[in-house]
């Protein structure tokens, strides 16, 4: 079965006058369509790098990274922007809405990049994923009118209105309490039991326990994976990782 | 103190882009207000300035030479009332070869070397060399013929031979003056030249300038002069006094365009140092958070953000007046030119301070204010937005256009306009500031053409001139009635009347039926033949307090005991005197003037006349004493520099505006690096994150061009309706094209979009990872 997101050697280095620095070594990476992958490891160990590479937000120094069958480093900037907006979903730590679109529009944005042309349609598409988040009543408010697990669940639905091929959460859970982190982290377990992909980076070991598999990444490197599920496990492993 | 100096110069060493284009902004307003105040300072008291500068001849007197002997003129020179004298000059007045045109003018003999009172200007070309077979030009004859140094005009000599002399200079001279005056323009030749042409000295006339200890004793003094002569031996003179009246009246209209572009220039500085300064502070905002995390105190913030822009304005004031120092003369010495003046440079004390401290001030205050909004932040908002709170709410524009289904980066970028009132506001004034001084050139340029392309609005309803020698009045006439090509014509005798208050003007006395001209009958009716009627200039009217219905009563020099008195039929567009002037039919002052006739013939032509064969008509020989003119359609010299001049000054503040695009652009980008981040993740492409950009300065200028382009046309109208009334011109017809009126809107985007470009473009090359990972 050909995976969906395939990560091939990949290496990134970046390069800040005379100092190199290298974010990610000879990473390679399968992950299956409808998988839900949570990435952890300490701080600067490139799992963000990594998420970044995903989402054909950065390339890679070397190696490859295909999505659906799509080398992204092949792809200029354009076409690399129009396949980020049919196929990925972003979901930030600090949510990330246009302050002065409402709600309603912030959800609608991609959509219409994307060439929505039935604004109906477009309309309605939205509101279901704002009512199935349990938010439609806002959506004529403006996000700093909004609760923190809120404009979570806002950004979610942003990252969802497009049905992308890959959802991708960086530390969807970091900026919130942890009753609106639960929330976040059921909704994402709802949406990959319906067939979302899901790669997320999260600190949080009862965070990525919500995932299927959990991959560990040090100084660059795949250094563990193992099966979601078990926090206690995960901490530890994130824990010995860290030397904490 | 010593933490903020560190910061100061940390910042603005640490922070190399921003700082230049700080320091670029402050060296282009401080030159622009350098070259404003010279401008002002070269408009104010032009006459004032030339004529203490030229040592100026408060009075003028034309003698009759048959009734003044060198005596005479000796005790006059001798009078305790005159410190300072011409001595004799000498003139002979005669009519050259302009072109086609032969033109009445005073042949002056003029020393090599400039006099001691009463020098010449030369705004053009070369005062005259000694020994040398050419001639200095009255600056008048380049606006009335469109005569230029290095061309040549024929002279007759005494002897009747012609020669060809070469203009070498154009030059003012202070005390010469139309206004009410019958004096010709002149040419000066050196004194050899002049002995070479008129060997005769007994048709030499004579003329002395004087300078008196109470230069507003002219009246006195004149009296004085006259006591000490035989009767009408001054023939005619001039009061400086009215030749300054008729010099400042003449610079009127460029000192209030001038001035109000100079006063527009001020303000575009202002906004653009206001603009983009606070904008800088405010772009700051996430490091103002930190430093007061770190402990900074609001006064230290304060200081912190005045001192770093401080020291830039220090180094760029400077720079900025040099640049303005240097390049100022390149426009002035053409305006100073246009207002008969002398250049002033403009290393003027009081310029250099007023910027010195000014421009300094403005950055100050514009610091201040947005570094106090900055260091009131709240300290985690500060840090976690790094930016002051945009107004949040989505403006009904943006909405109604997503509403409406305009593509998202035109929503967006729509939106942005009103996410930053002040900024758009102050980038939308300076735009706005660019499209009315466009509209005002442009408005200006359109009338004039209007104009010149119907004189009879100028009150020239005449197509030729005609004038006389030694022929008789008679003999003219029946010419003329014979003439090929002309349709219709009259005669005119200048006459000088006094109303029994005391005012004095001018009558054109005309000598047949003007009701076939056509003239701009601004009320009532065209006087018609034979009848005691009179029609005024609007100027007259005005100035007399009359009008159409009233009567009219004047007296003749001489005649007081018989005054005239006619019923004002109608008013008129005088073309000169600032409409202070009438029209009456001669034979109401036939019996008053026995022995004078009309020596002018004003001529109407069938459409398409041959004027060849009429001047050969009327012209047979080059000696020929009659002269026809064609109406001149010429534009005055004034009129084009002060034409190239709005456009100049239009080019400078769309120049600024321009200016503050890019900077409030480049600015916006900085600030919104996360949204921009962001939409880019979401999928923007480069041309979209371009287009969001560009949307928001093109809209700026749109919304410019739409309100500048009325409000510069009502300014522009108003302005020449002031103008038009102050030269006795009744209502003027300000057109506007309608070509202009759809051009700018698209200009005015177009300069926006072009402001706008370069941070539009670095907007879509931003990392979106690099933003990402500022978080």
């Amino acid at each position: 079965m050909i995976p969906l997101v395939k990560i091939v050697d990949v290496e990134k280095v970046y390069k800040t006058g005379a100092v190199t620095f290298a974010a990610l070594r000879g990473v390679s990476l399968d992950i299956a369509d409808g998988d839900f992958v949570a990435v952890m490891g300490p701080s600067g160990s490139g799992k963000s790098t990594l998420l970044h590479l995903m989402g054909g937000l950065d390339r890679p120094t070397a190696g490859r990274v295909e999505v659906k069958g799509v080398v992204l480093s092949a792809l200029d900037e354009t076409a690399l922007a129009k396949f980020r907006r049919a196929h990925i979903g972003f979901i930030f730590q600090f949510f990330n809405l246009i302050d002065n679109l409402t709600i309603q529009a912030n959800v609608e944005l991609p959509a219409l990049l994307q060439g929505g042309r039935d604004r109906k349609a477009v309309r309605r598409r939205a509101d279901a994923l704002l009512e199935r988040l349990g938010i439609l009543d806002q959506a004529s408010k403006h996000p700093w009118e909004l609760s923190g697990g809120q404009q979570q669940r806002v950004a979610i639905a942003r990252a969802l209105i497009n049905q992308p091929t890959l959802l991708l959460a960086d530390e969807p859970t970091g900026n919130l309490d942890s009753v609106s982190g639960q929330d976040v982290l059921r909704i994402l377990q709802e949406f990959n039991a319906q067939g979302q992909t899901i790669l997320m980076v999260t600190h949080d070991a009862a965070a990525a326990a919500q995932a299927k598999q959990v991959i560990f990444i040090r100084d660059g490197r795949l250094v563990e994976a193992m099966p979601g599920r078990d926090a206690q496990q995960i901490a530890q492993s994130l824990a010995a990782l860290t030397g904490t | 103190m010593l933490a903020v100096w560190q910061k100061i110069k940390a910042d603005v060493a640490g922070r190399p882009f921003i700082s230049l284009l700080t320091l670029i902004t402050i060296v282009s307003a401080t030159m622009l207000l350098t070259l404003a105040l010279a401008t002002l300072l070269n408009l104010s008291q032009p006459y004032d300035r030339s004529f203490a500068e030229l040592n100026g001849a408060h009075l003028w007197l034309y003698f009759d030479r048959a009734k003044v002997r060198r005596r005479d003129v000796e005790r006059i020179e001798l009078l305790p009332e005159v410190t300072e004298s011409t001595g004799i000059q000498y003139s002979v007045t005669s009519r050259v070869q302009i072109d086609d045109t032969r033109v009445l003018v005073s042949i002056r003999r003029t020393p090599f070397q400039q006099p001691q009172v009463n020098r010449l200007l030369v705004q053009e070309g070369r005062y005259l060399l000694s020994n040398q077979t050419e001639v200095l030009a009255s600056r008048d004859l380049s606006d009335l013929y469109g005569l230029g140094v290095g061309e040549t005009l024929g002279v007759t000599r005494q002897d009747g031979k012609k020669v060809t002399l070469p203009v070498i200079g154009l030059a003012y001279n202070p005390t010469w003056d139309t206004y009410r005056n019958t004096q010709p323009p002149y040419l000066y030749v050196g004194e050899s030249l002049f002995q070479e042409l008129y060997p005769d000295e007994a048709i030499w006339e004579w003329s002395l300038g004087v300078r008196l200890a109470n230069p507003e004793a002219v009246d006195e003094t004149l009296a004085r002069i006259e006591a000490l002569l035989q009767t009408d031996a001054v023939r005619i003179h001039t009061d400086w006094r009215d030749v300054k009246r008729s010099a400042n009246f003449g610079a009127r209209l460029n000192f209030i365009i001038l001035g109000a572009f100079s006063l527009f220039a001020i303000l575009a500085t202002v906004l653009v140092i206001v603009s983009s300064i606070s904008a800088f502070v405010l772009s700051q905002f996430r490091q103002v958070g930190i430093l007061k995390a770190v402990g900074f105190t609001q006064a230290q913030i304060l200081w912190l953000y005045t001192g770093q822009y401080l020291v830039l304005g220090w180094i760029g004031c400077p720079l900025g007046l040099l640049l303005g120092l240097l390049l100022s003369p390149l426009p002035l010495k053409n305006i100073a030119s246009s207002l008969s003046t002398t250049f002033q440079p403009p290393l003027n004390p009081w310029i250099v301070v007023a910027v010195l401290v000014s421009v300094p001030a403005v950055i100050v205050l514009a610091t201040w204010r947005s570094a106090q909004r900055a260091a009131k932040a709240n300290i985690v908002k500060a840090i976690a937005t790094g930016a002051e709170a945009p107004a949040k709410k989505e403006a009904w524009l943006p909405r109604l256009a997503a509403r409406l289904g305009f593509p998202i980066p035109f929503v967006l970028g729509l939106s942005d306009v009103f996410a930053r009132p002040f900024r758009s506001l102050s980038t939308g004034l300076n735009l706005l500031l660019g499209v009315i001084g466009i509209v005002f050139a442009l408005t200006l340029n359109e009338t004039l053409e209007t104009y010149k392309a119907n004189p009879p609005l100028l009150g020239i309803p005449y197509d030729a001139i005609v004038t006389r020698g030694a022929t008789g009045d008679s003999r003219v006439q029946y010419l003329l009635e014979r003439a090929p090509g002309v349709e219709a014509f009259y005669g005119e005798h200048r006459v000088d009347v006094e109303t029994l208050t005391g005012e004095t003007f001018q009558v054109r006395a005309v000598d047949g039926d003007v009701t076939d001209f056509p003239f701009k009958i601004l009320a009532g009716r065209a006087i018609r033949p034979g009848t005691v009627e009179v029609m005024a200039g609007q100027g007259l009217l005005d100035w007399l307090g009359l009008s159409v219905g009233d009567e009219l009563t004047v007296v003749l020099g001489g005649w007081h005991h018989r005054p005239v008195t006619w019923r004002i039929v109608g008013a008129y567009t005088e073309p000169v005197n600032a409409g202070q002037m009438a029209m009456a039919n001669f034979s109401t002052l036939a019996r008053l003037l026995p022995d004078e006739r009309p020596a002018i013939y004003y001529l109407k032509l069938v459409p398409n006349a041959d004027t060849a064969l009429l001047k050969r008509y009327l012209e047979p020989r080059p000696e020929s004493d009659l002269n026809l003119t064609l109406a001149g359609q010429a534009i005055p010299g004034v009129v084009v520099y002060l034409q190239l001049a709005l456009f100049a000054l239009s080019g400078i503040l769309i120049g600024i505006a321009l200016v503050s695009v890019f900077n409030t652009s480049l600015l916006a980008v900085q600030e919104k690096l996360r949204v921009i981040g962001v939409l880019k993740t979401l999928g923007f492409i480069p041309s979209q994150v371009i287009t969001m950009v560009n949307t928001t300065a093109g809209f700026l200028g749109l919304l410019a061009a739409v309100l500048g382009l009325p409000l510069g046309w009502v300014l522009t109208k108003s302005a020449l309706a002031i103008m038009a009334k102050s030269y006795g011109f009744g209502a003027l017809e300000v057109p506007l094209n309608v070509l202009y009126a759809l051009a700018l809107p698209l200009l005015m985007i177009g300069v926006s979009i072009a402001g706008s470009y370069l941070p539009g473009r670095r907007a879509a090359r931003v990392s979106i990872v690099n933003v990402l990972r500022g978080e």
